[in-house]
Formats: structure tokens, sequence, C-alpha cells
């Protein structure tokens, strides 16, 4: 009984010893991507024209720092995704594609940065199939965390 | 942050409390062990031998039977064995789940069925374990370091499905098991037939499962902004059904037994049609809410097949058992052909692959063992051998890992010494070999590639011909103690894991998670070392146990999420690389009982767990899927009353603490309070029992979230208020 006593004491103890942890503040958010700055481009059912050059622009935050980011432009005329977004957009009906105009980079982001003003030059070129297509945006902080924003647009 | 912190204390102090409180406890008068036979189908096996079995085992081992099982039935076997303090699932819909052990899972947690390793695709939160809950009569769930018994993977524990008992002589009979449950609609039925003259047996079972769209009590979710509408509740395409096929069979003599079993288990189940992994899907909403039962792209089909045969023979003073045995599991992952990337627009009409398949997985197993159990005055030494290969082939549009083969074996000796009643000792040591060989891929489109300003068009090889051999020396060693009403025990042991063709190899995007996921061909093979310690008290009105544990691992291997995108091999997806690092984890489990009268106990039923990387480029961050701490409290009631068997009504409350702990891509989870209520009885029928149970789970049809859920990620909550009502029938022929 008494040892049953002692052993229960020096657990009791282990748990309390154990409750006390180092809490090292690690860092938990995901970073944002802010487009609703007056010249932030494009945002949900923007249009661009073919045979032009658009300039992607949007605010980057974290609260540590910013890792890198990539945008992607794929078609949509089967519907088979929506947005990330509240608003949805109209459509057109649902057709096959031809030549898609499909666009993939990524982009880095100078190391340190809390805050980021985004722009990338993007050309839509003459001979792509106009139609309903998504813009989607991932970006990164420095520990990982990932962001997606994924918007309606339209390529007349 | 202030917020958690305060619950943190909070629930350290709860800990506290409940240890001060045993201590006063514990000074009742110990008296007489209640002895209770229970009856596991054919035979009757005593609550002693669990427990004699708990008293000479160091690891700590948690023992349930299939009236457990039937009390506590889930939508799977795991689901069903959650009410275990320390045992959790990585669950995906409502029929499917994957075993989380003190917070480790996938492939280091092993699954053992009929003496055979379970070998799936264990990687893969987004599909459950094909066992067939009907047919388990018996589990053993150790929670620790088992690499010594079973070999590679059992670094977080072991799931262990004991072979059924065999009829007893001149019997033929049976049952039927018959379940309904309110919120996904489903049915389900197993029959199993029976017999035995003197020495040849069979035992074989069919199973039967069909059920619709579960419900989650909101009628909107969101995947990120954008505002899924629920028709009726229903997470859409979340339907399956499952039909197995069990068969043991052979000859059970004096000194000598043979038994073949052979099972079959299959599953078609539906994804929740609107998020695809993470990626938001548009569907056509009057398709899939036509009916809630119709399973819909995207949605899985599994066959796992077993078949084996085990030989035990007495010669002397030895007990020989051997098996051979063989399994296949085809995976298979189908949906609406997206082109992702660089995927031409139009899937080619000459390819490989039907258009609506996705992913498919083909793994064939061959094993064999032995082993030799003997004593030597007070030692009782087991050595034995397992060897394996296993092949795996790949199919589908969408490259994840490449294919493969492996060879494993392993030789082990385990010397247990009796001293006396109440002192056992332990030791075991154990070496294997590994050897696994891949194969190499080439992306069947193209990709541009830019080499000196020039882009060209190429087939982009995602896997090379790469062999990689791994070999490992594991022990263990522990004690008992077992004066009167107490026992102690603790035990040290090392154990480790082969790294997986996934992580050596992998190098393709999951769509399912928009990541690059690129393997380490670099890898070691995955090391840990733990400290199990178990105390327990068992007395008349009242019986208490905890199980406190600490785990180092050098070499822990983990899926790190980069800040880097890759536009070749990774389509502009964030990069996801096989790392490893130190990992220093801790937790216990905490269990008491206490009998107020007879008929009537308070149950609580604890867990705690804490993990940290030590090192590596996430130093300081937890593992993925931890699950939070948690306390289930439990009334029983056990009235007396005449024309029932056994009736009980039970009332549980579990609270779930918030889990703050995150990595990567996790989100942190709120804290949830649920409560389940459970009755039922045997009934007397003739010769025989007819045992009926009700459950109401998720009472109050409370909205949350579960943070080890597949569907976390995309905020999915956890199924509503569901009834499910269980029955079952034995008959027998007497001759």
């Amino acid at each position: 009984m008494k040892n049953l006593k002692l052993l229960l004491g020096i657990l009791t103890l282990a748990f309390i010893s154990s409750c006390s942890s180092d809490n090292a503040e690690i860092d938990t958010e995901y970073p944002v991507i802010d487009i609703t700055g007056a010249n932030a481009f494009p945002i949900q059912c923007s249009t661009i024209e073919r045979g032009k050059t658009f300039t992607f622009k949007a605010t980057f935050n974290d609260n540590a720092e910013l890792g890198s980011y990539s945008l992607d432009i794929h078609h949509n005329f089967d519907h088979h995704t929506h947005s990330t977004e509240v608003n949805t957009c109209e459509t057109e009906a649902v057709k096959s594609p031809v030549k898609p105009m499909l666009f993939i980079n990524n982009y880095t982001i100078p190391n340190g940065m809390k805050s980021y003003e985004a722009t990338a030059q993007i050309t839509i070129p003459a001979d792509v199939d106009p139609g309903d297509y998504h813009f989607m945006i991932r970006l990164t902080d420095k520990e990982g965390w990932q962001t997606l924003k994924g918007l309606s647009i339209k390529i007349l | 942050m202030k917020n958690a912190l305060s619950m943190y204390w909070k629930y350290c102090f709860l800990l506290i409390g409940l240890l001060v409180s045993i201590e006063v406890f514990s000074q009742n008068q110990p008296s007489e062990k209640k002895s209770e036979i229970k009856e596991l189908d054919e035979v009757l096996i005593s609550n002693n031998t669990v427990q004699k079995r708990k008293k000479e085992e160091s690891l700590n081992v948690e023992t349930v039977n299939n009236s457990f099982i039937q009390r506590n039935l889930g939508g799977s076997l795991m689901q069903s064995l959650q009410k275990l303090p320390g045992v959790k699932t990585i669950s995906i819909g409502s029929g499917g789940s994957k075993p989380l052990i003190r917070g480790l899972s996938f492939n280091q947690v092993i699954v053992v069925e009929n003496g055979l390793k379970h070998e799936g695709q264990q990687w893969g939160a987004d599909h459950g374990l094909e066992i067939d809950q009907y047919a388990v009569n018996r589990v053993e769930i150790i929670k620790g370091p088992s690499s010594f018994i079973y070999g590679s993977d059992a670094v977080g524990g072991a799931i262990n499905i004991k072979p059924l008992p065999l009829p007893s002589q001149n019997t033929f009979g049976g049952s039927v098991d018959l379940t309904g449950k309110s919120n996904n609609a489903q049915f389900g039925s197993s029959i199993n037939l029976f017999g035995r003259n003197k020495n040849w047996f069979f035992d074989s079972r069919v199973t039967t499962m069909d059920y619709g769209d579960y419900r989650v009590p909101t009628d909107v979710v969101h995947v990120y902004s954008y505002a899924v509408p629920l028709y009726k509740n229903h997470l859409r395409n979340t339907a399956g059904k499952e039909l197995d096929f069990h068969l043991s069979t052979g000859y059970s003599g004096e000194h000598f037994k043979s038994v073949f079993y052979f099972s079959n288990v299959h599953t078609k189940s539906g994804f929740f049609a609107n998020a695809h992994g993470l990626e938001p899907r548009n569907v056509d909403l009057e398709l899939h809410d036509k009916s809630s039962r119709d399973i819909l792209m995207p949605y899985q089909q599994v066959n796992h097949l077993k078949v084996s045969n085990t030989i035990s023979f007495q010669l002397g003073n030895h007990a020989f058992e051997t098996q051979i045995g063989f399994q296949n599991n085809f995976r298979r992952e189908y949906s609406h052909y997206v082109n992702h990337g660089y995927m031409p627009a139009i899937y080619p009409k000459d390819m490989y692959a039907p258009k609506d398949l996705e992913r498919q997985y083909d793994k064939d197993v061959w094993s064999f063992s032995a082993k030799d159990e003997f004593r030597l005055n007070r030692h009782q030494i087991t050595v034995g051998t397992n060897i394996a290969g296993q092949e795996n082939a790949i199919g589908g549009w969408s490259f994840l890992i490449p294919a493969f083969t492996q060879f494993n074996a392993g030789l082990f000796a385990y010397d247990k010494i009796e001293l006396n009643e109440k002192w056992f000792l332990h030791g075991a040591i154990r070496y294997d070999y590994g050897k696994i060989k891949m194969k190499s891929y080439y992306d069947w489109f193209q990709s541009p590639v830019s080499e000196n300003n020039q882009t060209q068009m190429q087939y982009l090889q995602r896997s090379q011909d790469l062999t990689k051999t791994f070999d490992s020396f594991t022990w263990s060693a522990g004690i008992n103690y077992n004066p009167g009403n107490l026992s102690l025990k603790a035990n040290l042991g090392s154990s480790f894991r082969m790294p997986i063709a996934k992580e050596l190899a992998s190098n393709g995007v999951n769509y399912h998670y928009f990541r690059f996921e690129k393997g380490n061909p670099n890898l070691d093979a995955e090391r840990s070392y733990q400290l199990d310690l178990g105390i327990e008290w068992n007395q008349q009105n009242w019986s208490f146990q905890l199980t406190p544990f600490v785990n180092y691992f050098p070499n822990f291997i983990y899926l790190n999420p980069t800040s880097a995108h890759d536009i070749y091999y990774g389509a502009g997806n964030q990069v996801f690389e096989y790392e490893q690092s130190e990992v220093f984890r801790y937790g216990a489990e905490f269990q008491t009982r206490y009998y107020f009268l007879k008929s009537l106990s308070a149950e609580i039923a604890a867990e705690y767990l804490y993990s940290e990387q030590k090192s590596g480029s996430k130093k300081g961050y937890t593992l993925p899927f931890s699950p939070p701490p948690s306390v289930l409290f439990g009334l029983n009631y056990e009235p007396q009353i005449n024309f029932l068997k056994e009736p009980y009504f039970s009332v549980d409350y579990r609270f779930t603490a918030q889990q703050n702990n995150i990595v990567p891509p996790e989100k942190k989870t709120a804290e949830s309070h649920v409560f389940n209520v459970a009755f039922g009885s045997k009934v007397k029928t003739g010769n025989q029992d007819i045992s009926i149970n009700i459950q109401i789970q998720n009472l109050f049809n409370t909205r949350y979230l579960n943070h080890t859920s597949f569907y976390r990620l995309i905020e999915l909550p956890e199924a509503g208020r569901n009834i499910i009502v269980s029955m079952k029938i034995p008959f027998s022929f007497s001759r």
C-alpha cells in the first residue's frame, strides 16, 4: 500500500512537470492573398483580352515571412471546378477545348518580406480558345503554410 | 493564445485532481476479485484469461471481444474501438478509417488478421482498413513498439485480430447479424454458419452493407470561401457498399491442427463530390441530389483477398506453428478526367488507362512464417522467422508512386521468464533485412522544359530504377510485478520501420492536396525508442489503469511542406519533401471504473499526447494528425430484470479539447462535446440468446470537427445524430 502511494505520488509529480512545457512560439498563421486593393488584377469575374499582355497585381501578407508564389491559368470549359470565392460569375455553356490557354509559372519573393506587392506580366496568345478560365494563385510562407485562391475569369 | 494556455492548465489540473482522488480512493480495502464469465460465441473464454495476459505482458495491451464491438458499433472496425483511450482513427466518410494509436498511424501501425500482416495501401488517408468488423471475434491492441514480434512497421503499435475460436465438437450452427443506422440509412447483415464433427470443421460468413450519403448538422459547408449547399444535410456522394466473404476450414486433432483461411473484402464508396481532396469541384446538383444512395464520381473501389494456411503441432515440449499466406489488395480511384498541369486538355483516345481511372494500385504479397515455442525451466522461449515478398503495380492517369517489388525477412527470439507468481521478466531480440526495388516511370504527356532559353517539350521521367536495402536490429526488455490487486509493468524497447516506396520515390502532384510530393532516396530506416509504464489496480468495486509512455525517434520520416513551388515536376504546386527529424513524444492514458452499486458504475477514460519535432525544418512543430487530449465520462446501469439477460443502459460524454498544436497544412480545431447513449440486452429464446443493441451516437446532433478526419482540411463537420440498431440471432442444430 505504501509503495502504491509512493508510486502515485511520483506519477503525479511527473504529470505536473510534463504540463509545464517550454512554450516556444511557432508560426501557425497562413499567409494572406489580398485582392481587395484598387489596382489588384485579376479579381473574381475579371475579363482579359487575347493577344494582349496584362499585369497581375496582388498584395501578399504574412505574420512572419513570405515564401514564394505560383500562378496558373487553366480552362474551365467543362465547369469542372468552382472558384474559392463567395461570388459566382456568369459562365458560358459547357464546350470542348481546342487550343485552351495554359499558363503555369512560379515566382520568388525576396527574403525577409512580411508584405509584398506582387506584379507579373502575363501575355495571352492571340490564338487560344476564348471562354471561362480559372486563375489560381498559390502563396506560401517560409514555414510552408499555403493559401490558395481560385478566381473565375473570362478570356475574350 | 492565452485561452489555449488556460485550457492547457485546466486540463493538467483535471488530471492531477484525478490522481489525487485516486490516492484517496485507494485506501479502500481491497477485496476478492470479481470473476465474470463472458460468452464468446461458441467457446467460453473467461475474463481471467484477458487479465492474466495483461499481467504477464510488459507492453500495454487492451483486449476487446465482439460484444464490445457490438455495443460500440461504428462505421468500421477502428471506429468501433475508438472508446479505448489512446486509440483513435483517421477516418474518411462513414465507412472507412485507419487506426491511430497514440498519434501514430499509416505504416507505423500494423494490423494482423489471423496471424497474417495486413498489407494494403496503408499510407493513404483517403481510404480505410479492409477488415470486416463482423468477422472479428477478439482484438488485441498493443499500444507500443512491437517490431520485435512483427518486424518493420510496428513502431506505433499493433492491432492483432485473433483467429476465430474453433467450433466445439459435433456442432452445427450459426448466427445472423442485422444492423441499421439512421444517419446514412445503412442496412447491414452478416450471416455466419459453422460446423464441426470430431476433428473437421468449417466456419463461414457473408457480410453485406449498403449505405447512403451521411448527414451532417449543417445545410451549407464552405470549401474555402465558396458556399456549397447541402441537400437535406447530406454530404453529397458519400454513399457506399460492401460485400465480404470468409471461410475458415480445417482439421483439429490432439497434437495437430491445420486451418485454411479465405477472405475477400470488397468496398465501393464515394468521395464528397464538391471537393476532390482540397480541390473545389463543380457538380451537377440535380444529378447528385436525385438519390442519396447512388455512388457517382469521384469514388473508389477496393478489393482485398486473403488466403492462408496455419499449421500447428506439438512435438514433445515444443509447439510449432507455420503459416503460408497470399494476399492481394486492388484499389482503384475513379474521377472525371481533369487536365491538371501540363496534361492535354482532351484525354487521348489511345491511352493505356480508362479515362475515368485516376489511380490504381495492385499489390500481391506472399508470406511465410514459422515459430517454435518451448519451455526451459522458468523460461518460455519463442523463436521464429517471417519472410514476405510483394509486387506492386500501378495504373491510372495520375502518378504518385512508382511500381516496386519488396522483400523482407526477419528472425527473432523472445524469452519470458516467470520468476515466481508475481514477477515476470521479458527479453526479445530481432534482426530484419529488407530490400525494395523501384521501377522507372515516364509521364504519358509532355511538359515544357527550358534549357538555355530554349523550351522543349519532353516526357518527364518521374522515377528511376532504384534498389535500396535496409537491415535492422531491434530489442525489447520488460518486467511485470503483480502483488495482489496491483499490477505494475515497465517496458523499454526499440522498433524500426523501413521507408516505403512513397517516401523513397514519390515524385508527382497529389492533386487531392495541391501538393507536389517529392520522395527522398537517401532516407534511413526509421528507428524508435520507447519507455512504457503501466499501473493497474483491480478490486471488486473499483479499478483503475494508468499507462504513461515516453518515445524518441532519432530519424522520424516526415513529409515536410516547404515554401517553394515547382514548375516542372510539380506543375506550379507547393513542394513537399520527405525529410527525417528527431521527434520526442510523451503521453498517457488513464481509465477508472467505480461501482456505486452492483448494477451502477461510473467510468472515466482520458488520454493525452504531446509530440514535438526536435530538429529539421519544422523544429518546434508537432506531428501531423496529433489527436487532442480527450476525456470520456460514462455511466453504466446493468439492472437485474427477470426476462432479460445482461441488460445495460449507458450514457457517455466525450470532451475533446481544442488542438492548437498544428503543423502545415493543418488547421486549429476547436473543442467538442459529444454525448452518446447505448442500451441493449439479451433475450432468452430456447437455448440461444438473441442480443439487441441500440446506440444513439451524437445525441444532440452537435456540429463539430474532428482534428484527425481526412475531411478536416475542408472543414466538413462530423456526422450528426445516428441511431444504430443491431441484433444478433444465433441458431444451432443439435446432432
